[in-house]
Order: C-alpha cells, then sequence, then structure tokens
C-alpha cells in the first residue's frame, strides 16, 4: 500500500467516503427537488429513464471495473427480470409489488446459471460466450410461435413472442395522484435507484469489494493469497444480477411493456457507453455518463437517423481519448495539482 | 434419408466455409495482437455491399467487384488501425484487450449505421449469384454452394501460404509468437499490425460477398456470422488457425444437422450448449493449450 510506484487505485478511504457522501447528497437533492421544477412529463420520463440506464450501468461497472468480470450478458439479465415480472403478473395475476422482487430473485437464478456455464473462463472468453447467449435467448424468444393461451382471438406465446407483453398492471400511480403520476413512478424508481447505488457501495467499501479488486488487478495474485476467483466472480454476478433484475422488473412496471427489443446489441452497447463514458471503475462514473449520454441522445434527436451513428463514434472516441472516462480524467486533474 | 444427408452436408459444408473464412479473419488478430475486432461483422456487410454498387452502379463485372470488396475491406482495417488500436496500444497495456474490444463494438454500430443511411433498411439481392445444380449421388447441389466453398478454401490456402511462405507471413508469426522479440529483431511491429488488420479486412470483404450471396444484403447480415466464428474460435482456442478452421467445419454440419432434425430456431442454441460443454471439459479450448500465467 506504500509503494508509490502502484497506481493510485485506492486513495485514503476516509477522504472517498466523505467525497462519496457529499457527491451522493448533492445528487439526491437534485434529483428530489426535480420533479417540483420539471414541469414537463416528457423530461421527468427521460430522467426516470437515465435513471434506469444509469442503474444497469452501474451494475455492469460492478461487474466489470470492480471485478473485471467482462460480461455482455447485462441487458438479457436486466430483461429476464422484466421478463420475469411480467409474466408472473400476467400469468399468475400476482401483484406487481409482488413480482418485483420474485423477478430479481429468477434474474439471480438465471444469472447463476449463465455463470457456472461461463465464469470458468477468463476476459474476452467470458465476453463472447455471454453474449451468445444473450443472443441464443432473443432468438428463442423471438421465434417463439408455440401457442401458450387463447386470449381472446389471439394466441399469446409463453414468452410473449416477437411483440413481448403489455398492460400486466402497473405501479398504480394512475389511480393514485391522476395527472401526476408520472411523480409517482419517478419517486419509485429514484428510491429504486438509491437501494441499488447504496448497496454496491456497500459491497464496494466491504471486504468482499476488496477481494473483488484484487482479482481485477492481479488474478494470480489474488488466488494465491487465498481468494477463489470461480466463486467470488460467481458471487459478483449473483449480486449485480439481483439489482439488474430489480431494475429490469421496475422498467416492465413503469412502462407497462416489455419485448425483446431489450437483447439488441445497440441496447447493450448504450448502457456500455454509459460506464464507459463516466468511467469504468469508478462509482460516479455511471451516473456522470448516464446523464451525458442522455443529454447527447437528446440533442442528436435533431440529427434524427444520425443517432446510432453519432453514439457509436461517441464511445470509439472515448475509449480512445478517455481511457478512463469523464470521472477518471477529472479525478486525475485533481490529483495532480500537489 | 441419404437424400437428408446430402441437404445436411451440403448446407454444413457451405456454411463451415463461411464460417471458417470469417474465423480466420478473426482468430489472425488475435493470435498476433490480443484484439477482439468486433468490427468483423460491419466489415463483412461492407465488403457485400461494395460489391452490389460496383456491379448494380458502375455496371463492372464481377471479379473486379469481389476485388474492390477486398480493398474496401482492407481499407477499413487499416482505419481501424490508425484510428483506434494504435493508440490503444500506446496507452493500453493490460487493459487493451477490453477496451479495444469495446472501441470496436463502437465502430460496428458506426460503420454498421452509415450502411443503414446509405442503402436502407430492406434487403438487396446480392449480384454474385449462380443457378443451376449438380446432382451428386442421390441428392442435388446448387452450383452456388459449390463456388462458394471453392472460393473460402482457395482464399484459405492463399492466406496460409502467405503466412507460411512469404516474408511478411513470417514477421506476422514472429509478432505472434513474441511481439518484444520481434520487436528486438528488427520486425517493425506496427507495420505487421496494419498488415494484419488489413488482410483481415480484406478476408471480411470476401467473406461478406460469400455470405450476402446465399442470404441477402442486409446492414446487420455480418452480425450471425462473426458470432458464431466467435464461438468455434474459442472452442478451437483463440489465434489457433487450423483448429479454428477444423471446428468451424464441424460445428457448421451439427448446426446443420439439428436445424434440419429439430427446426431451424435451435440449431443455435444446440451449439451453444455444445460450445460450453467443451469449456467446461476444456476451458482453453479443444485445441488451445493452457496458459502458463507469470506474475
Amino acid at each position: 500500500m506504500t509503494d508509490a510506484s502502484l497506481p493510485a487505485a485506492a486513495p485514503a478511504p476516509r477522504r472517498g467516503i466523505a467525497t462519496d457522501l457529499a457527491v451522493g447528497a448533492l445528487l439526491l437533492a437534485l434529483a428530489i427537488a426535480a420533479p417540483f421544477l420539471i414541469d414537463s412529463r416528457y423530461v421527468l420520463g427521460q430522467i426516470v429513464l437515465a435513471l434506469f440506464w444509469a442503474s444497469v450501468a452501474a451494475q455492469w461497472n460492478l461487474l466489470f471495473g470492480y471485478a473485471g468480470v467482462f460480461s455482455l450478458a447485462q441487458m438479457a439479465i436486466f430483461a429476464v427480470g422484466g421478463y420475469a415480472t411480467a409474466m408472473l403478473a400476467q400469468y399468475l395475476e400476482l401483484s406487481i409489488w409482488a413480482a418485483i422482487p420474485l423477478g430479481a430473485l429468477i434474474a439471480v437464478v438465471f444469472s447463476v446459471i449463465v455463470g457456472l456455464a461461463c465464469l470458468r473462463l477468463q476476459g474476452v472468453y467470458v465476453a463472447l460466450l455471454t453474449l451468445a447467449i444473450a443472443q441464443v435467448l432473443y432468438l428463442l424468444i423471438v421465434t417463439d410461435t408455440a401457442c401458450f393461451r387463447m386470449e381472446g382471438t389471439s394466441c399469446r406465446q409463453f414468452t410473449g413472442g416477437a411483440t413481448g407483453f403489455a398492460r400486466f398492471g402497473d405501479f398504480g400511480m394512475r389511480q393514485l395522484l391522476r395527472g401526476d403520476w408520472m411523480m409517482g413512478n419517478y419517486a419509485i424508481v429514484l428510491c429504486g435507484f438509491v437501494l441499488t447505488m447504496v448497496m454496491s457501495w456497500v459491497i464496494i467499501r466491504s471486504p468482499m469489494g476488496l477481494a473483488f479488486k484484487a482479482l481485477r488487478d492481479n488474478p494470480a495474485y489474488a488466488v494465491a493469497r487465498g481468494v477463489n476467483r470461480f466463486h467470488t466472480q460467481l458471487l459478483v454476478f449473483a449480486l449485480s444480477a439481483f439489482f439488474t433484475g430489480l431494475t429490469g422488473g421496475l422498467y416492465a412496471a413503469h412502462f407497462q411493456a416489455i419485448g425483446p427489443g431489450l437483447f439488441s446489441l445497440s441496447q447493450l452497447l448504450f448502457v456500455i457507453a454509459i460506464a464507459v463514458v463516466g468511467g469504468v471503475g469508478t462509482f460516479w462514473g455511471p451516473v456522470v455518463g448516464a446523464i451525458v449520454l442522455m443529454l447527447a441522445d437528446e440533442f442528436m434527436r435533431e440529427a434524427g437517423e444520425f443517432r446510432t451513428l453519432g453514439l457509436g463514434l461517441i464511445i470509439a472516441a472515448v475509449t480512445v481519448l478517455l481511457p478512463r472516462g469523464l470521472v477518471g480524467k477529472a479525478a486525475d486533474l485533481f490529483r495532480r495539482r500537489p | 434419408m441419404l437424400d437428408i444427408l446430402t441437404a445436411v452436408l451440403v448446407t454444413g459444408l457451405t456454411n463451415g466455409a463461411l464460417y471458417a473464412l470469417a474465423t480466420v479473419g478473426l482468430s489472425l488478430i488475435w493470435g498476433s495482437m490480443g484484439m477482439l475486432n468486433m468490427a468483423h461483422g460491419a466489415m463483412l456487410a461492407l465488403g457485400g455491399y461494395i460489391t452490389f454498387t460496383v456491379v448494380e452502379t458502375l455496371g463492372l463485372p464481377l471479379p473486379v467487384a469481389m476485388l474492390a470488396a477486398v480493398a474496401a475491406g482492407a481499407l477499413a482495417g487499416m482505419l481501424l488501425y490508425l484510428g483506434i488500436v494504435r493508440s490503444l496500444l500506446k496507452s493500453g497495456g493490460p487493459g487493451f484487450e477490453t477496451s479495444v474490444m469495446i472501441a470496436t463494438v463502437g465502430i460496428a454500430i458506426a460503420l454498421q449505421n452509415a450502411l443503414l443511411l446509405v442503402y436502407g433498411g430492406q434487403p438487396l439481392r446480392q449480384p454474385f449469384a449462380i443457378s443451376g445444380a449438380v446432382g451428386v449421388g442421390a441428392g442435388v447441389v446448387p452450383l452456388l454452394n459449390i463456388v462458394i466453398v471453392a472460393v473460402a478454401v482457395a482464399v484459405m490456402v492463399a492466406v496460409s501460404v502467405l503466412i507460411s511462405r512469404t516474408r511478411m507471413g513470417r514477421a506476422i508469426r514472429a509478432t505472434a509468437q513474441n511481439r518484444d522479440a520481434a520487436l528486438l529483431m528488427g520486425v517493425p511491429v506496427g507495420r505487421v499490425y496494419l498488415q494484419v488488420l488489413a488482410l483481415s479486412g480484406g478476408l471480411a470483404g470476401i467473406c461478406g460477398v460469400l455470405v450476402s450471396s446465399i442470404t441477402q444484403l442486409t446492414p446487420g447480415l455480418g452480425a450471425d456470422p462473426m458470432l458464431k466464428a466467435f464461438i468455434m474460435c474459442v472452442v478451437a482456442g483463440l489465434g489457433n488457425l487450423p483448429g479454428a478452421i477444423a471446428a468451424a467445419f464441424g460445428l457448421a454440419i451439427i448446426e446443420a444437422a439439428v436445424q434440419f432434425g429439430a427446426g431451424a430456431r435451435w440449431g443455435f442454441p444446440v451449439l451453444l450448449l455444445l460450445v460450453i460443454a467443451i469449456l467446461i471439459w476444456r476451458p482453453a479450448g479443444l485445441f488451445g493449450r493452457a496458459q502458463i500465467r507469470r506474475m
């Protein structure tokens, strides 16, 4: 720890806690003030969307930035959480509030199966296999044509097929708050987001988090010191899957709809881009990235069809020019100062 | 029974040849610089569309168009090196493997979207099409499939000659074996990387023409062969060229058999399960050697 040649991966922990608390309090205050300052339902809806993506990117960051597991199944796990929530509400007629946590648990089970299959491998092998699993899941859902049950005159596939699920229940804010329902949804999603961020912060700061970081920085040394790579990575995979699945459930309930489009590569890319632009391996990176990219996306809406093109170029450019993202760059600037 | 066997073999061998061609391109880059090129699929699509433009718009003969596809792919590969890979290699280090993957995903999306903007989303017909069929035993084999396999095999033979017999090939192999030693022996490693990416891009170009000739031209046409080619590289052990080719043919025939037996949608899932089983059994791939990690 005293070796000055080591990269400054862990600054003095106490100062880090104070900074994190201050940034967190500031962001939370802004987030609580937002619905009272913003009149437009559209803008508030976009902020809800940004919260979803920030949350998923933060979980991916926990996985890749802290534990070094290069998983490309992040959106698949998110979608599994959302689909499970929708299917539980649709088929078993569970209340959405019961379906969301159950959906998150199902996402954990799914992630453990994926993890058992993939995490024995390393680095890019994990990336390729998880990507392939996500694609297979997508193909199986989209090509599902077998009737599971009849609804009126139309037939519903067990997995929802190419159309997905809709109208399986929501948070109940439309009855409760009427015109202001978006505010209610915003509050619920914000609570979910704060919960996932606090939990990831606790995980990163715990001894478990140290093991994750050790495995990322020097796998061979960590293993030699008695960290079981497979078990530890499976654990972080399952932990991040719980919160990713939870976010997926909230997403399904907020939009009252879910479809196979969530599995698409561009959606995954957007989440990864959020983490990369903000700074992989920095706690606030995904939040900053989500704000920046949602704003960029909003501006590029003017450019219409060039949106995806621009997004791709932004990702490539940031990886080359800002290897540690915006937050990493800012931290470097502060640290250089004597 | 025999006609089903013929059909399975024809589909399997054709797809195997295409997958093999794609795996060679990917494996070359991985073997020599430890880089996974996620833009390979988009470069496949680029090759397909270039051929389409040269034949349909400029009215030039097909062989010229295929050369143009190779040239466009090679150019794209060189630009990828100069624009992205070079600076990532310089700043990178241990994070290179992942950062280059993320950067090339960005390029892939951008390139695919550019093709979409230029040519539109509706599928086009690839002018590289040969009608007719040859009767073989009990079944009928379309001439197009024979030509595809022949072209793919010819290209792979040419690549293997290039790698094993020429000065450039020797430099590529030297860099792949030990980058630092090659550098010390006076091998211009930067130029070798440029050549490897150009070569792989050219292979992607021709592979894209062949792939689109049996399917259709869409901006996303490369995604599926690329993903399967990756899987085959992984099964063989990343960077192992002959192993990747063997795995490509073997898995493509199994995939075709499953598709005929159980329906088209089960082909890829079964393939993936098989791959995962193989990797649990041999984590470094079928022909890969376990890595020795130095601390």
